[in-house]
């Protein structure tokens, strides 16, 4: 329905409008606009270098917080106002990666970008003048039309948007540096910034985890595949079995995240790692290396949680209360004690199946990507692999990719996997030097007049290539 | 005696004018994804181990809706209202137009915008439902450029009849990639190059040291050229599949699914024999019998 109705009025209205007449406003603004954060600031000049580039980008939670006082606050407000995370309950306006609930967005959007008031804090967030501002969106792939549709009529119908791109988050992380990341030689002239030819991008974040073969630093559509599992879902496992086990923590939803972030770790042994949580091996020297405990924050007395050496007599020291000498402090303190939780919780970005999911884990999905692909393109993606996203970022997760994915990949083929510098802004960072080829952003980006004047449809078809 | 049991499965049947989507007791609008069964799962799958019962499988569905949770109870949380000075500051600042007025009041839901999207497919709407396979590749082909494969396969034995031999000059800065990464395959590369391209692999292979062995058949290797301009161009200009296409497939392995203990999280040796639960052993069973059995399972 939608392509014949699309083929039909592209003859209509008749199509690429002339490039060089049109005025593309030359400011920049980069918003990757995530599940969990917003990664925002302008683009720099391309002289400049990555750190400069990014000391430009600020990361803001995108999400509205009711703590327990019955208190609301709003993205950066997250920050600085809420210190009792007991209990905090979040409403996200992305869903599953995409833009869904406006009402909140919009909320965020405008206290973050659109302050009437120019003040310290947002000197770097501030838009004081869309129409002079060209915008560069990121999306998740495989974004579903209607969706798509509502976004570029908010941007271009309530702030009015001088120039608009809304480009696949993970293709900006071919235009960034990566060729020192992988050892490959430095061919190209500082001059003019080119994405790398093949690139397959891992993106694993909040809400799920996918997989881009990015050529040319456009994407090749038939083969993103999307695997469900992301950091909430972790955290939410993680919450399960916490509650399941030891302690009742269905509601503290933020606390887990930062017991998820101390502890999980990916294993490169599973089986070994396992026995050697057995409860029966606990007391065991090797069990000391794998068991942890997990003091909980304190928000009354202002203590933070933090993870040590498991004690395994500390149970029964503290049953015998005061008479065992140790301090009050200790005997108030909460403690988890974290065994095979640490690494069976992330185990499912590997191995969804251990609860049920019919999915491929991470490896296994980047080869049922490549499958589609003509065989010749093989070997260029899979010696140039970049994992992107929060869950990289957990302790052997790079090994156990690189080490699964040398085992089922062609042994004629080299397999190197390479984590982003900063797996969190590498795809702000591909965009602000996107941002820099103006050439090529004049291809993909529409202008505030050509909105007004082929309105959304138009500006949808245009966005997905058809125009 | 007849027993009628509703089986998981997400396909939905499209006749004109309706939709008929099975009604399974609990909200399958909030399942995050049903696993694919078939209604012989029973037959088919007994080899794969796939032996779940429709009740296991729709034990599943909830549960990884319940993972997919953003909080544990469904809470209301309102956008915080704005000082009114601040409110009027935006409406003057720009004009709300009705489309924004529309998207901002909509209450709809994720799930919500994706059944809308899978009925507009079955209907045989827009979007790519279908994943395409690897034998999908041909169709992407032109039919001209497949007859060129053809013709290049039968003038050149050694090269593999599936691979298009790539008309026009690799981009150099590929084949450096290719060739620093792989050395092996550079030789059989330039066989079924054209001439300009062999030029400038001769070059290369100066660097590389000669031996008797570089024409032994047995130690050639036939790493597949890359697709052509022309072929490249036309997988770029494809339309994204739906975000149900998207989602990965089945894992490749044939192993069984691992079990866990559903109390300590040790290895799921034995099974409860009321609710199919998995223990590690009689400690962590008997709490299970005590506590947790939920029996009608």
């Amino acid at each position: 329905m939608v392509t014949t109705k699309s083929r039909t009025s592209a003859k209509a209205a008749k199509n690429s409008p002339d490039v060089s007449t049109r005025h593309l406003p030359a400011k920049t603004f980069v918003l990757d606009n995530g599940a969990y954060t917003m990664k925002a600031g302008y683009a720099c000049d391309p002289s400049s270098s990555s750190e400069e580039a990014l000391s430009n980008c600020v990361s803001i939670p995108n999400a509205i917080v009711k703590t327990r006082e019955n208190r609301i606050f709003t993205g950066a407000q997250l920050a600085t106002h809420v210190t009792d995370w007991n209990e905090a309950v979040f409403r996200r306006p992305v869903e599953k990666g995409y833009i869904v609930n406006w009402e909140a967005e919009r909320e965020i959007w405008d206290q973050t970008f659109f302050e009437e008031k120019a003040t310290a804090r947002n000197k770097l967030l501030r838009i004081a003048h869309p129409e002079e501002t060209t915008l560069i969106l990121t999306e998740a792939p495989n974004n579903m039309p209607v969706l798509q549709r509502n976004t570029d009529e908010m941007v271009m119908e309530e702030w009015g948007f001088g120039g608009y791109v809304r480009c696949l988050g993970p293709t900006l992380n071919a235009w960034n540096e990566v060729n020192s990341l992988f050892g490959d030689p430095l061919t190209k002239s500082d001059s003019d910034i080119l994405p790398k030819d093949c690139l397959l991008v891992v993106d694993s974040g909040y809400s799920h985890t996918t997989v881009t073969p990015v050529y040319k630093g456009q994407p090749l559509q038939r083969a993103i595949r999307r695997l469900d599992v992301g950091g909430k879902l972790l955290t939410n496992y993680l919450k399960e079995i916490v509650s399941m086990r030891q302690y009742n923590m269905v509601d503290e939803t933020y606390i887990m995240n930062e017991v998820k972030e101390a502890v999980c770790f990916v294993s490169n042994d599973f089986k070994a790692d396992m026995e050697r949580t057995w409860k029966a091996n606990r007391k065991r020297e090797e069990a000391q290396s794998v068991v942890v405990d997990y003091v909980l924050p304190d928000p009354n007395a202002h203590k933070k949680g933090f993870m040590r050496p498991h004690d395994p007599l500390l149970h029964a020291k503290k049953k015998k209360g005061a008479q065992s000498g140790l301090s009050a402090e200790i005997l108030s303190e909460d403690v988890l004690v974290l065994g095979n939780e640490r690494f069976t919780v992330p185990e499912l970005l590997f191995t969804p199946s251990d609860i049920g999911m019919q999915q491929a884990g991470i490896p296994d999905m980047i080869l049922q990507s490549l499958s589609v692909l003509p065989p010749g393109l093989h070997a260029a993606f899979l010696a140039n692999v970049l994992v992107v996203g929060g869950n990289s970022q957990i302790p052997g997760f790079m090994e156990r990719l690189e080490n699964d994915l040398r085992g089922i990949a062609s042994s004629e083929c080299v397999v190197r996997v390479r984590c982003a510098e900063d797996p969190f802004l590498s795809t702000w960072l591909g965009g602000s030097r996107f941002a820099s080829n103006r050439e090529e952003v004049g291809k993909l980006a529409i202008t505030r007049q050509e909105y007004q004047e082929y309105g959304s449809g138009w500006a949808g078809r245009r966005f997905a290539g058809m125009i | 005696m007849f027993r009628v049991e509703l089986l998981a499965n997400s396909s939905s049947h499209a006749t004109p004018g309706y939709t008929y989507v099975a009604d399974r007791g609990f909200d399958p609008a909030k399942a995050a994804m049903a696993p694919a069964l078939g209604r012989k799962r029973g037959i088919h799958n007994a080899s794969k181990g796939g032996d779940i019962s429709s009740r296991r499988a729709n034990a599943i569905i909830r549960h990884l809706a319940e993972l997919d949770r953003e909080n544990q109870r469904d809470v209301q949380i309102p956008v915080p209202a704005r000082p009114a000075k601040e409110a009027g500051a935006r409406v003057s600042r720009t004009k709300t137009t009705s489309n924004v007025r529309r998207i901002l009041v909509s209450q709809k839901t994720f799930r919500n915008h994706l059944d809308d999207e899978e009925a507009a497919i079955a209907a045989g709407g827009g979007g790519l439902s279908i994943p395409v396979g690897a034998a999908a590749i041909a169709p992407v082909i032109p039919t001209r450029v497949k007859a060129v494969v053809a013709a290049a396969a039968a003038r050149r034995s050694s090269t593999p009849a599936s691979t298009a031999a790539a008309r026009k000059k690799r981009p150099s800065a590929v084949a450096t990639t290719t060739a620093t990464s792989t050395p092996t395959p550079a030789p059989s590369q330039t066989e079924n190059t054209d001439a300009e391209a062999e030029e400038d692999s001769d070059e290369r292979k100066h660097k590389l040291i000669k031996t008797e062995h570089d024409n032994d058949p047995l130690l050639r290797s036939y790493a597949p050229t890359l697709p052509s301009e022309r072929i490249m161009d036309r997988l770029l200009a494809e339309p994204a599949l739906s975000y149900n296409a998207s989602r990965a497939g089945p894992p490749i392995s044939t192993q069984l699914p691992r079990a866990f203990c559903c109390m300590c999280g040790y290895w799921g040796k034995i099974r409860c024999k009321s609710c199919h639960l998995r223990t590690c052993g009689l400690d962590c069973y008997k709490v299970h019998e005590d506590s947790r059995c939920g029996a009608f399972f």
